[in-house]
């Protein structure tokens, strides 16, 4: 708390760094200036002895010199300017238009005289010409007796760099004293400086890899050279092409969404209203599509549907059926995301009070009366919250459309064109801001409207014995689409199995091993680095996203409200976004990590945290709080506690997130295309390459592999979570 | 078993929560002064909302005061965070880590202290003994019984030898009858090692049976400080007085006081009273009640009368009978020891009440 004493000593010791700080800076800044004016006189002298010996050829010297040093500029006087006898030759008149000015004319005075004493002078302030800073350096061209200056040589050296490098260590000074001054505060004010810490350096984990590259994105589409503008907005929204592909997405969002939501309806229907058998099976196959890796249902349309799929070439015979496009794209993106529709709506099916269901067929209601006028008016909201959810998925999708989009347009492919393929990178960042857009719009209609309009009747406990909607042939009908469906998405699995073994899909499908051999030995690498930095990843992501549900559930202070927002942003962000904003932000000082395998590890603990602390949260709420308090009572503090009895209360929530982090680090794309390299490469993009180069069968055995993998951890996590179901119940009934 | 005894002190203690969102601003605890002697016990009594329970919580650590200072021993805790404060608090809900059998609970404090396994394994032993959970040693919290789990976080609180105990209602989740054996085996507990401890509660017969000093709260303020036969029978007003027992009110006026300084002269119904005592804030003129104890009240009379009314109810208690008697000032319980013998009135009869003037005290009216 805060003393006088504790006050006085909090200053002191922040000026004692303060102080120590500038002087270090101040002789870094020094040191290099040195430098930095050694090399430049030594430069000078080069340029000076490589003068031209006629003064007739002076003329052109300016230009020779120009076209040696592109990036400096130079002007060339006869004699020394002021004495006799002098002669502007040429070069860029801005040179002496600074020597020229009123203001300068005492120093231009000394410059003269340094070059007649056959000195090279430096213009004490740095020049600038079209926003770029400028060393200004005045040189003596001798004679040839070296006796006095024949010519004088004004040349103008970049010093972008040098100021860059003074702002860099300057702007890095100021976060270091902040970073000291916070942490040093927290622990001479602070009753739970841990706590303060934790708070500290998640606060610098947000805003140095959420908040700085998202606002770098959005920095880099209103700036053009330099200045502020909107050109790139308007170039955006006036390109034809580029409102092709927003229209595109949306039209795909759309058409995804209706048929996600209807199959999943129909599937939730099956599952929660009616006597169906088999359901555990079908809620299984349901979830498939969900965890499995992407391009894997992309790649098994194509194999089934392509231009040599064995259903369109060699079952239907037909030679100009075209898979990529609108249509393809729905079918895949239906298959991936209408089990998110059918989760949702299971949800909603299941906590509906019966009893009011029970009181319309009480009241001889037939079953179709209670479902139209009683079952779906209750679930209307959960409905239009699960096509919303489907349909930012869908604006979201990156994977599918890069293979399958053909010459049909959407947002996140088009962004990625524009950064890798063009190398636009201010258009892609606008692009995919563009993105934001009906994400945003979703998400807040969701919440404004969805939320309010909500009245599904939650009697606390699900109810256990749910009425029987259907009659008997509605029952069959619903239960022949649910088969139907999950057929085809078994089909869908089988085909990348079958894909494994065959030669050349579509052309000759003699049985080999060869596939797997190749793709082993040519993904190795990818799959390698892949879990490494995954692996590294896991853990990490873990522990940050439950010491961050701990802090946000359980501790007050300044800026909680945004930290939580920060955290969760990258929930709600398309990954191309994010993919692209990293790009933008760590390809230079003082964060420089495009090219390592830091920024991937970085990129996945970012992208994974919303979804660990969301689980955090949820069972933190669980626990009672005087459970820690007890603990802190005994003489805990915070890390103990976190240790000894947060983590192992929330380890169900801890294991989930950590498997989570995982898988979706394993199956990453969006983001992660954009900051892969050489030496840290993926496996989603190593399958990617394999299918856009027509080698089917190497990507079907690496999505095969990715799939076992996933499929290895989610059965890990459930034994694991499973052993402590029993804490769960006791934390609860306590 | 327990270090040196120390004292408590509050000072000028005020807590005021703010909702951060409507600023509204609810004052649970003001100007709380109070101290506690060395190994005294004393409990915190007042109705549900009154303050107790943060009132506690800021001597254990868990809530700022506002303002004030709180002092244990010698030394300032009022800042301190509960980890390094000499308290052990009993929570309410208990608190017991459901991931730990009742082995590990009680042992989780020595380990923070970093004590030897033996010496753990002693101590823990030792307290499960004293509380007598010895055979319990090894089971989930989640599979002990309500009284049990007191029992255990009784003994949590008890092994790390606090300074200060702390107890929070610790019985209100048990049925009558282990709440009373509760009782006694807290206070036998406490006595024999000496702590000094503070006790919340809203059971009248819980604070008077358990304490040597009673504070009485009411919406945040203390309203008396006392032994439990000073709080019975000579309450300041009449919240007090109706809140640690039964009690008849008879509105007065106090003509004035006698020379002795306790006795009042008061006019009650036209009649006049010499109260055996008086609240030390009441003046005379002042409009005053008289307050009578069932005990102190008798059926007399029609000439000696103070009210009357009509028998409700007669409940028989063996060495006592209480009889219900509804009255202008409200009902009136009149307690009859030894009614052996006597002629008791029966439900629906009149009655007239009187009372030991010795024995009745006068109170400034609200
Ligand atoms: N964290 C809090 N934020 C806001 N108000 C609070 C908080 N804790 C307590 N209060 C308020 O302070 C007042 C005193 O609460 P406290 O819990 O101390 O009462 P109590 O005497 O223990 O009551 P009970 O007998 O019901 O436990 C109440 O009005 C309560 O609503
Ligand atoms: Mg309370």
């Amino acid at each position: 708390m805060f003393t006088k004493k504790k006050l006085i000593m909090f200053a002191v010791v922040c000026a004692i760094f303060a102080v120590g700080e500038f002087w270090i800076f101040s002789t870094l800044q020094n040191t290099f200036e040195k430098n930095s004016i050694k090399e430049m006189t030594s430069l000078i002298k080069a340029m000076t002895s490589s003068a031209p010996q006629n003064d007739e050829d002076l003329a052109h010297w300016s230009e020779e010199l120009s076209a040696i040093y592109p990036d400096n500029r130079f002007f060339v006087i006869k004699g020394v300017p002021g004495e006799e006898g002098s002669e502007n030759i040429g070069g860029d008149s801005a040179l002496f238009d600074i020597w020229k000015l009123p203001a300068n004319a005492t120093i231009a005075e000394n410059a003269a005289e340094s070059v007649s004493y056959l000195e090279v002078f430096r213009w004490p302030a740095k020049v600038s010409f079209l926003g770029v800073p400028y060393t200004l350096m005045v040189a003596p061209v001798p004679d040839e007796e070296d006796s006095s200056a024949r010519a004088t040589l004004l040349v103008a050296i970049d010093a972008s760099g040098y100021v860059a490098f003074g702002k860099l260590v300057q702007s890095l000074a100021v976060v270091a004293f902040l970073l000291f001054s916070l942490g040093f505060g927290i622990a001479t004010f602070s009753r739970d400086p841990i706590s303060g810490y934790a708070i500290l350096v998640l606060a610098a984990i947000v805003i140095a890899f959420v908040a700085y590259p998202l606002i770098e994105a959005v920095r880099l589409t209103l700036v053009k050279e330099g200045r502020f503008s909107f050109d790139v907005w308007k170039t955006i929204l006036s390109n034809r092409q580029y409102l092709q592909a927003l229209w595109g997405s949306i039209q795909l969002g759309i058409v995804t969404a209706t048929l996600s939501t209807f199959i999943g309806f129909m599937y939730a229907f099956a599952v929660a209203r009616t006597s169906m058998r088999g359901k555990r099976l079908v809620t299984g196959l349901a979830t498939m599509p969900v965890i499995s890796p992407p391009f894997s249902l992309t790649l098994s349309i194509i194999l089934l549907f392509g231009k040599n799929g064995i259903i369109t070439k060699q079952l239907l015979g037909l030679q100009n059926f075209n898979i990529y496009g609108l249509g393809g794209l729905a079918l895949v993106q239906t298959i991936s995301m209408f089990p998110i529709a059918f989760l949702t709506m299971q949800g909603v099916l299941q906590a509906i009070d019966s009893t009011l269901e029970d009181a319309s067929l009480d009241l001889n209601a037939s079953r179709w009366h209670t479902f139209a006028h009683v079952t779906l008016p209750l679930a209307a909201p959960g409905l239009l919250s699960s096509w919303l959810l489907v349909f930012t998925n869908s604006l979201a999708d990156f994977a599918n459309p890069l293979l399958l989009s053909g010459s049909y347009r959407v947002l996140s492919v088009e962004s990625y064109i524009e950064v890798t393929g063009m190398g636009r990178l201010n258009n892609g960042a606008a692009l995919s801001l563009l993105l934001l857009l009906p994400t945003l719009t979703a998400f807040l209609v969701q919440r404004r409207w969805v939320s309010k309009k909500s009245f599904v009747v939650v009697t606390g406990k699900p109810s256990t014995r749910l009425s029987d909607l259907a009659s008997p042939g509605a029952r069959r009908a619903l239960t022949g689409f649910v088969a139907v469906v999950s057929g085809f998405i078994v089909a869908l699995y089988a085909t990348i199995v079958a894909g494994c073994f065959v030669k050349n899909w579509g052309i000759d499908y003699t049985f080999t091993l060869a596939n797997i051999g190749e793709a082993l030995a040519r993904g190795k690498q990818a799959l390698l680095s892949t879990i490494t930095l995954a692996g590294i990843a896991t853990p990490i992501a873990g522990i940050l996203s439950m010491v961050a549900a701990f802090i946000l559930v359980r501790k007050k202070f300044l800026g909680k409200r945004i930290l939580e927002s920060l955290i969760m942003t990258p929930f709600a962000i398309p990954g191309t976004l994010l993919g692209i904003s990293f790009i933008l932000a760590f390809n230079k000082p003082p964060l420089l990590l495009v090219g390592t395998g830091a920024i991937l590890v970085i990129n996945y603990v970012i992208r994974e945290l919303p979804v660990g602390v969301e689980g955090g949260v949820a069972a933190l709420r669980q626990i009672d709080p005087s459970i820690e308090e007890a603990a802190s009572d005994l003489g805990a503090d915070q890390a103990t506690i976190f240790r000894t009895i947060i983590l192992p209360l929330i380890r169900p929530a801890f294991i989930s997130s950590m498997s989570y982090t995982f898988v979706r680090s394993m199956t990453a794309v969006s983001a992660i295309i954009f900051l892969i390299s050489a030496r840290w490469y993926h496996i989603t993009i190593q399958i990617y390459n394999f299918s856009e180069n027509l080698r089917f069968g190497l990507a079907s055995v690496l999505s095969t592999m990715l799939i076992i993998i996933v499929l290895a951890v989610f059965g890990l996590m459930r034994l694991l979570v499973r052993q402590s179901e029993f804490l769960e119940k006791t934390v609860t009934t306590q | 078993m327990a270090a040196k005894s120390v004292p408590v002190m509050l000072s000028d203690v005020t807590k005021i929560f703010r909702d951060p969102k409507t600023k509204a601003e609810v004052h649970a605890v003001e100007n709380a002064n109070f101290d506690v002697k060395p190994g005294e016990l004393v409990t915190l009594l007042g109705p549900s909302g009154c303050g107790k329970t943060t009132t506690l919580r800021m001597i254990g650590g868990f809530e700022l005061p506002t303002r004030g200072k709180i002092l244990i021993g010698d030394s300032d805790v009022t800042f301190l965070p509960p980890n390094v404060r000499q308290t052990a608090t009993v929570f309410q809900s208990y608190g017991l880590f459901p991931h730990m059998d009742v082995f590990d609970n009680v042992a989780y404090g020595l380990k923070i202290r970093k004590l030897s396994q033996d010496e753990i394994k002693n101590r823990v032993n030792a307290v499960l003994d004293l509380v007598g959970l010895s055979e319990l040693a090894h089971r989930a919290p989640g599979r002990l019984s309500g009284g049990q789990q007191q029992r255990v976080a009784l003994a949590r609180s008890l092994v790390v030898e606090p300074q200060v105990l702390l107890l929070d209602e610790p019985l209100s989740n048990l049925d009558a009858l282990l709440r009373e054996q509760m009782r006694v085996e807290i206070r036998r507990i406490q006595k024999s090692l000496g702590i000094t401890a503070i006790y919340v509660t809203h059971d009248r017969i819980e604070a008077m049976s358990l304490s040597d000093r009673v504070i009485v709260m009411r919406d945040g303020r203390i309203q008396q400080v006392g032994t439990p036969g000073d709080i019975y029978e000579y309450p300041v007003s009449m919240f007090v007085a109706g809140f640690v027992g039964k009690v008849a009110f008879f509105p007065a006026r106090l003509e004035g006081i006698e020379d002795d300084g306790r006795t009042a002269l008061c006019t009650v119904g036209g009649r006049k009273v010499r109260a055996g005592s008086v609240a030390g804030n009441l003046g005379a003129g002042a409009r005053a009640v008289v307050m009578a104890r069932p005990e102190s009240l008798r059926l007399v009379g029609r000439e000696d009368a103070i009210a009357t009314g009509m028998v409700t109810a007669r409940v028989y208690l063996g060495s006592s009978v209480e009889i219900y008697v509804k009255t202008e000032a409200g009902e009136i319980l009149v307690q009859i020891d030894d009614p052996s013998g006597k002629i008791l009135p029966s439900e629906g009869e009149t009655v007239w009440i009187g009372f030991d003037e010795k024995l009745v005290r006068a109170l400034p009216a609200d």
